[in-house]
């Protein structure tokens, strides 16, 4: 599948081969391979105890493998310490050095690498350019806010050019808004600056919003590797199925060919609904809520259900709909132009046929 | 306030000059004209002082006490130090030992010690020498040096070492230009507290002591033992000084590394 | 891959090797300063002047040392028992006291902790004198018509001793109180109990490691003190730590004075041992919760 590669490659490309940690009898990393591409921007998304941390931590050496190799640019690192790596790091609480002042901070890795004094100051200025912080190098690191300090983080980690720059959720401890102005300044970084980037997070829409591929990790395992909007649109298994974006789950029986609502009203799936092979049985089909529609009840070929919930919620109005059985099915539906509905009416539901996705029962 | 609180504030208050009253009335006596030890003073004169610092016996004391437990601060930081980093920063089963070991000078009385050392070392010809000294000195007051050193390390986030050896430091450079700075003040702290503990040590002086070699509490014990003079007045008085000195010095740095441990908090 | 190598590093965690190196030099110190010569001590207890018992029969038996083992008890419950009253109160008002008046207390708290033992020691030296300043004030007040004796007996021992050990209760006290959460104070104020009744049912048995604690410290202290005793002290009646240095000193029976160290440490090591859920030295150190 081609990827969109960045417009600079500066980037390495770093190779995860079966990768393993073990704590224990825990495996926190189970199995997990992944090659990502030079200049690309990678995602590692999942919910806690994912081990999405821990990969992240393998690559840059903090913690050692119980299995598996870590390949940066064609070396193989994993039993490389980590300050001999190469790589920026941003941490999840910034992470400055408090009693440097911020320009020391930024400087430091230069400091690491012999860099003489006069030029350390000249690059790190230039470092805090880049981030949009000219002028507050003489400042210590508790007089900045937040945002700011998360900047200084940023610029600490590029100062020196890195190929790979690794990011641990950095932007959780920051509010909603200062987020999506960090997420667009990281984004402008990533392309000025064409290095590749492993960015872990929780949050799927930072996720969607940042990378040009995610991998979704679940117990220790890779579940997807794909591009958020293949993700979105096509998510490989239940798990990512409803891990990203809202998702509709409605139980069906599945005889091989169409699958039967529990009220009887049969579905027929094209192909492309099952993107892997569903043994005949109990099943699950997926649809996006904004993909489903409703229409007056009892048109052909919709689903007949009640509306039990109208929520306006500005742009989008949320309908909560119940099928025969009591299954929910939830629609959003702009607000504009919206016909009116209140709960206890009965509609008939529908979507477009490849809005449709089939899971085996209990593959989440 | 109510009689409750009064009463508890009284008894304290009297508690508190139990404790302070017998320092407090010794010390006018060191510039009393009159040789015996008098409550109140009789006159004034320095003479005792200059008894202190004119007698070469005192001085001599004196300056081995202090070399002892200089010598004796920087042994107990550094190697204080070391054990508690790696103590800190995950030593396993290794810590569980160390804690054992390190609590064992506390447990056993000093006097224990003292004999135990002074049979030891004569075999070792290492009796009444400033190494001896310094050796058992650093062990008595290892405990206190570590669980200072130890409260200010274990508020120092690990990350931050983490994000300087991503940036290229080793992890003896992240310790030297990272956490050592911001543990500074308590690895100073501890020291002091070795300097005052083995510049008043009695018990380990008075056993390990030749004829010469003496140290200030062992001379004092000496005195103040055969014909209490006043100059062990004169003494105390420059004793509590130099107490006060080392319970401010320590004050002080306690505000400097809350200060420091604060900017940590808000970053 | 299986487990790191003794010298190699665990991702982020130190390799056991440097781990070794750095606690290397306080392994040595222990085990050349305290170790082995208190192994060579009490090996020479039971090895001199061929592997026996006797020494340590001759503390049991004889009952001149059964009776300084006895007073020495004696003396150090005493001690622990008037630090108790004496610290408990002291520690209570600093923990509820705020400001200025609480730097104020622990400051006169801290003070004699840091003064050396032999001023304090000889303060009361000069105290408890004939012509003293207490006799004086004693015959002043006409409690007395002739100065007591009191330097050289087992009383100055016991109060000088409370004297110097008692700011050790104070902290370990101050510190369990200081931990004990605000709220339980609350909830027993709720539930209908005035301030004494609380503090007894409450406070104090939250406070109790604390203070057993404390208590433990300065009686296993006064068991082994030697200064004050040996400064202080009657010569007939004389505690154990004196005794010891008679025996090794004087009469130059080491292998008894070693017995006689061999019976202390083992009395103390055994009550330290059986109190050590008590003995959190962190928490008493001022270290954190």
């Amino acid at each position: 599948m081609p990827r969109e590669a960045s417009p600079q490659t500066n980037g390495a490309s770093i190779d995860i081969r079966a990768l393993e940690k073990r704590f224990g009898n825990v495996r926190a990393v189970d199995d997990v391979s992944l090659t990502i591409d030079a200049g690309e921007f990678v995602a590692l998304l999942g919910p806690s105890g994912s081990g999405k941390s821990t990969v992240l931590m393998s690559i840059a050496g903090f913690e050692r493998p119980s299995a598996g190799h870590i390949i940066i640019d064609g070396e193989d690192c994993t039993r490389l310490p980590p300050h001999k790596r190469n790589i920026g790091m941003v941490f999840q609480h910034y992470t400055l050095f408090p009693h440097l002042s911020v320009a020391d901070n930024v400087a430091f890795p230069l400091k690491m690498r012999g860099v003489p004094k006069a030029e350390r100051r000249r690059q790190a200025e230039a470092a805090l350019e880049t981030v949009r912080l000219a002028g507050y190098g003489d400042r210590m690191p508790k007089q900045l806010s937040g945002g700011q300090q998360q900047r200084v983080a940023l610029a600490r980690a590029i100062v020196y050019r890195p190929r790979v720059l690794l990011m641990d959720e950095p932007l959780s401890a920051l509010d909603k808004n200062l987020r999506e102005e960090m997420q667009l300044e990281i984004k402008r970084l990533h392309s000025e600056l064409g290095l590749t980037v492993v960015f872990v997070t929780h949050d799927q829409g930072e996720a969607l919003t940042m990378a040009d591929r995610i991998a979704i990790l679940k117990a220790g395992k890779l579940q997807q590797v794909s591009p958020a909007r293949e993700l979105y649109e096509r998510p490989s298994n239940l798990f990512s199925a409803g891990f990203i974006g809202e998702m509709n789950m409605l139980p069906v029986d599945w005889d091989g060919n169409r699958a039967r609502l529990v009220e009887g009203e049969e579905i027929v799936l094209p192909d492309e609904a099952r993107l892997a092979p569903v043994k005949p049985g109990r099943a699950v089909l997926a649809v996006r809520p904004e993909r489903m529609s409703y229409t007056q009840a009892g048109t052909a070929g919709t689903w007949a259900a009640t509306v039990r919930d109208v929520v306006y919620a500005g742009a989008g109005t949320l309908l909560i709909t119940t099928l025969a059985d009591g299954t929910e099915v939830r629609l959003r539906i702009p607000s504009a132009g919206l016909q009116p509905v209140s709960p206890g009416d009965r509609v008939g539901l529908s979507c477009p046929p490849d809005a449709l996705l089939l899971y085996p029962q209990g593959d989440a | 306030m109510n009689p409750r609180s009064l009463l508890l504030n009284a008894y304290v208050y009297a508690v508190l000059v139990f404790i302070l009253l017998p320092i407090l009335v010794i010390l006018p006596m060191s510039i009393s004209e009159s040789n015996y030890l008098t409550f109140p003073p009789e006159g004034f004169t320095l003479s005792w002082f200059q008894a202190y610092f004119g007698d070469e016996r005192w001085m001599e004391a004196t300056w081995f006490s202090v070399r002892i437990a200089v010598l004796t601060a920087i042994a107990t930081a550094v190697i204080g130090t070391m054990a508690t980093y790696a103590l800190v920063r995950g030593a396993g089963s290794m810590g569980t030992l160390f804690q054992a070991l390190l609590i064992g000078p506390i447990v056993v009385p000093h006097i224990a010690l003292a004999v135990a050392l002074y049979l030891f070392f004569q075999s070792t010809g290492l009796s009444g020498t400033t190494l001896g000294y310094v050796m058992a000195h650093s062990l008595i007051a290892m405990p206190f040096t570590v669980f200072t050193v130890a409260a200010a390390l274990s508020s120092v986030d690990p990350a931050l070492e983490d994000a300087a050896m991503s940036c290229g430091a080793s992890r003896f450079t992240a310790f030297r230009l990272i956490t050592l700075p911001m543990i500074m003040p308590n690895v100073v702290s501890g020291g002091l507290f070795a300097f005052i503990i083995s510049f008043d040590e009695p018990v380990i002086a008075f056993f390990l002591a030749g004829i010469r070699d003496k140290t200030l509490p062992r001379m004092m014990f000496d005195d103040i033992e055969q014909n209490l003079t006043p100059v062990i007045p004169a003494i105390a008085v420059l004793l509590t000084l130099l107490s006060i000195a080392v319970l401010i010095g320590a004050g002080l740095l306690k505000r400097m590394a809350d200060r420091r441990a604060a900017g940590v908090q808000e970053s | 891959m299986s487990a790191p190598g003794f010298f190699e590093a665990d991702g982020r965690t130190m390799s056991r090797g440097t781990v070794l190196m750095l606690m290397g030099p306080f392994f040595a110190l222990v085990i050349f300063v305290f170790l082995y010569p208190l192994g060579n001590l009490l090996s020479i207890s039971v090895l001199e002047p061929q592997p026996t018992l006797e020494h340590y029969q001759r503390v049991v038996e004889n009952p001149v040392y059964g009776r300084v083992l006895f007073r020495t008890l004696q003396i150090a419950l005493l001690v622990g028992v008037l630090s108790l009253a004496l610290s408990l109160p002291v520690a209570v008002l600093m923990a509820n006291s705020r400001g200025p008046k609480a730097v104020f207390l622990t400051a006169c708290i801290l003070l004699p902790f840091w003064s050396s033992v032999l001023v304090r020691t000889a303060a009361w030296a000069i105290l408890l004198q004939r012509n003293g300043i207490i006799n004086q004030s004693l015959q002043f007040v006409g409690i007395t018509d002739e100065p007591m004796t009191l330097l050289y007996t087992q009383g100055a021992v016991v109060i000088a001793m409370t004297h110097v050990l008692m700011p050790f209760m104070v902290l370990p006290i101050y510190g369990a109180l200081r931990n004990i959460p605000a709220d339980y104070g609350r909830a027993a104020a709720i539930c209908g109990a005035g301030p004494l009744r609380s503090f007894w049912e409450v406070t104090l048995p939250l406070a109790m490691p604390g203070i057993l604690g404390g208590f433990i410290l300065v009686f296993l202290t006064a068991l082994g003190y030697f200064i004050t005793p040996a400064l202080l002290g009657s010569p007939q009646e004389i505690m154990i730590a004196t005794l010891i240095s008679q025996q090794m000193r004087e009469n130059l029976d080491w292998p008894f004075a070693a017995a006689l160290v061999g019976v202390l440490t083992l009395i103390v090591t055994v009550i330290t041992l059986a109190f050590s859920k008590v003995f959190r030295f962190d928490r008493m150190m001022g270290g954190r919760a």
